[in-house]
């Protein structure tokens, strides 16, 4: 199974630092989720993946051997600015651009026809691009980063500006892809749709990847964190080593502790105190984690 | 993949609305034009045809005859038997398409025309005087003919001394039919050429095409395609003007080679396209949006404008002087300048290899340059980008 390996990618524009040494690997058939800040160097190094960027240091590898022009044709790309001939059909856009990644007439019509169906455009194919609405020139732009069948997926925030529906469909496709064995990268700033779709996830701040695994791998925290309900008095503070309590409003508390027999203490004194409706695990979503990440990043600077 | 590029360029270009339109109104004019104009341009292709009172027809015709040739003057003159009275109040009264009537006495004819025709009224006097002189020296028993003949040989020798300046329209007409077509259709495709760069740009698909392409294949694909377009455009200008001339016969009024004219055509479209177009589509890739592209098309239309006037005033009163034969071996100007000044047949087949190799040698200066500037600049975005940070980065 070939592996895309991002190895130690660098790259300065003038003083400034976009990248610092980024890597990552996103093995077949796994979908990877790039989550960072506006400007963090998201789109710079998918830009650099593609070979439409030079990088001042690093590597891109596929299968153990660089990234040349050959495998790029292989790559699907949606770039963060969509790019379509404004004044071209649907159709016969889709289709050169499946002939410019090497597939014959035949081949490039069929795969045209397919993933207009696909995608719900197929009714706009004789329509020039510039006429769609912006979210079926979306779709058409997803349907140019998937008609050459490509072995590689890298797709910068294809979910911006998508309605529910929309969604639904983009979700499904990138799924469809991956479970066909295609490594699949895509960034978006929808968090929560990262951290149900995604196989693995990384994190980059300030050109760096500060975090990166599987959603479980980065939940993974010292801080254990419960949320608790009950109708203990304000004044109420328990007698429990190792666990701190942070009042969240009327009757709201959050636990934290370090490990679970502290938490339980703090589960004794709230029974002796009132009643307890609600005592449940916090589990950190992925914007917990990121507010976490880009936050710790806050505080050493 | 370079012919897949540019078989979309021409696609794009030749099937546009816009442009199918304009060229069939160009066709339209150029061709209906010379349908309209040839009935009036060929009004002399008939002869006029005079009558000449049977009476007198025998002993004037010949004179008639000889004196019409020698003046140059297309009329025939048939024999017929004159009425004794002519209305020369009703219009017509001479008969149908009869240009006038000469009827007797021999010594003293009577000429009746149909409108004034100043040269029907000199032939008709040359003649009478001829045949009266004619008559005269045989009554005096001299020999007609040797008269005739010694006053034929009595013609002057000419010979102009200092300058002729003469100013031959032939030459002056297809030398500017070559360089100002050639100056359009250079013009037009550059700009087109300019404005796919630019759109590819500011539309950001060329992200998209680079991720596939390299840079250097875009570039070439485009210049190829819309190469082909613009010849194709320059065809449907130039033919139907080829054809409006042959038909309406100027290649002989104006004594024009239209071998030349083409030839010349041909291979200074193909070097002006290389050395402009080429440099202005990688430079073009330094402006990110449509409004900007005045930043460029400005040196270009001075690039172009400045050797297309040098050639109209500079070469047709003194097409071998040294600022014309210096400008001649300078590549910008050498599309312009050659032309011109082979139209006027003041070029030497030494100075047309010299000018061609010159071009020959600038082209991949040139296009090394563009496809490096265009590399470096064409995925930038924002403001205009610095030449030499594009050449950089290329």
């Amino acid at each position: 199974m070939p592996t895309l390996e991002i190895d130690s990618l660098a790259k300065s524009y003038g003083t400034v630092r976009a990248l610092d040494g980024v890597s990552f690997d996103v093995n077949s058939g796994e979908l990877f989720g790039f989550v960072g800040s506006n400007g963090a160097g998201k789109t710079t190094t998918m830009r650099i993946i593609l070979g439409v960027l030079r990088g001042d240091f690093g590597e891109v590898r596929w299968d153990g051997a660089p990234v040349d022009l050959d495998v790029r044709k292989r790559i699907g790309y949606m770039p963060e600015e969509r790019g379509l001939y404004p004044r071209m059909k649907v159709g016969e856009q889709l289709v050169y651009l499946a002939r410019l990644h090497g597939l014959d007439a035949g081949a490039a019509h069929a795969a045209m026809e397919h993933w207009t169906e696909v995608l719900g455009v197929a009714e706009r194919r004789g329509d020039e691009v510039e006429k769609l609405s912006l979210g079926n020139q979306q779709r058409v732009q997803l349907a140019s980063a998937l008609v050459h069948q490509p072995d590689i997926l890298v797709l910068d925030e294809p979910f911006s500006g998508l309605d529910p529906v929309a969604v639904a469909v983009m979700s499904d496709v990138l799924r469809t892809q991956a479970d066909r064995g295609v490594p699949v990268i895509f960034s978006s700033h929808q968090l929560e749709l990262v951290e149900r779709l995604c196989d693995r996830v990384g994190i980059v701040k300030a050109g760096r990847l500060v975090a990166s695994g599987t959603i479980d791998e980065l939940r993974a925290t010292d801080q254990l964190q419960w949320h608790l309900t009950g109708t203990m008095p304000e004044t109420w503070t328990p007698d429990a080593p190792g666990a701190t309590l942070t009042p969240q409003g009327p009757g709201v508390w959050r636990v934290e502790a370090e490990s679970t027999d502290a938490a339980q203490a703090v589960v004794a004194s709230a029974l002796h105190h009132g009643v307890v409706s609600e005592f449940t695990q916090v589990r950190p979503t992925l914007t917990d984690l990121f507010q976490g990440v880009v936050s710790e990043e806050e505080v050493a600077a | 993949m370079i012919a897949l590029i540019a078989k979309r360029e021409f696609r794009t270009r030749a099937l546009s609305k816009a442009n199918l339109i304009t060229s069939a109104i160009m066709v339209v004019l150029v061709l209906g034009g010379a349908l309209i104009a040839k009935p009036f341009l060929a009004d002399d292709g008939e002869p006029a045809v005079v009558n000449v009172d049977s009476a007198i027809a025998g002993d004037l015709v010949p004179y008639l005859e000889a004196t019409a040739q020698a003046q140059d003057a297309h009329v025939v003159f048939e024999s017929v038997d004159a009425p004794d009275t002519v209305d020369v109040d009703q219009d017509g009264a001479l008969g149908e398409d009869i240009a006038g009537l000469i009827t007797g006495p021999l010594d003293a004819p009577r000429l009746y025309l149909a409108g004034g025709d100043d040269a029907l009224t000199s032939v008709v006097q040359s003649a009478t005087q001829a045949a009266a002189l004619d008559s005269a020296v045989e009554d005096l028993g001299g020999d007609a003919a040797a008269v005739s003949a010694s006053l034929a040989n009595s013609v002057p020798a000419v010979t102009i001394v200092g300058e002729t300046n003469e100013f031959n329209a032939g030459q002056f007409f297809s030398g500017m039919v070559v360089v100002i077509l050639l100056f359009f259709v250079l013009i037009q495709s550059a700009s087109v050429i300019m404005m796919g760069v630019v759109e590819e740009k500011s539309s950001r698909v060329v992200e998209i095409l680079l991720a596939t392409v390299k840079p250097a294949t875009l570039l070439g694909g485009k210049v190829l395609g819309v190469g082909m377009y613009s010849l194709l455009q320059a065809a449907t200008m130039f033919l139907p003007v080829v054809f409006a001339a042959w038909y309406l016969d100027l290649f002989g009024t104006l004594d024009v080679e239209v071998g030349t004219l083409v030839a010349n055509f041909a291979v200074w479209f193909v070097l002006g396209f290389a050395l402009f177009t080429i440099l202005f589509g990688g430079l073009a890739a330094l402006v990110s949006r449509q409004e900007d592209i005045g930043a460029i098309t400005t040196p270009m239309m001075f690039l172009m404008m400045a050797p297309l006037y040098l050639a109209i005033y500079l070469v047709p009163n003194n097409p071998d002087s040294t600022i014309s034969m210096v400008l001649t071996q300078v590549p910008f100007f050498a599309p312009f300048m050659v032309p011109m000044r082979s139209a006027f047949g003041a070029i030497s087949t030494g100075e047309v290899i010299l000018a061609v190799a010159l071009c020959v040698v600038t082209i991949p200066v040139l296009t090394w340059i563009a496809g490096r500037v265009y590399a470096g600049a064409v995925l930038n975005t924002g403001g205009r980008m610095k030449l030499a940070e594009a050449f950089k980065r290329g």
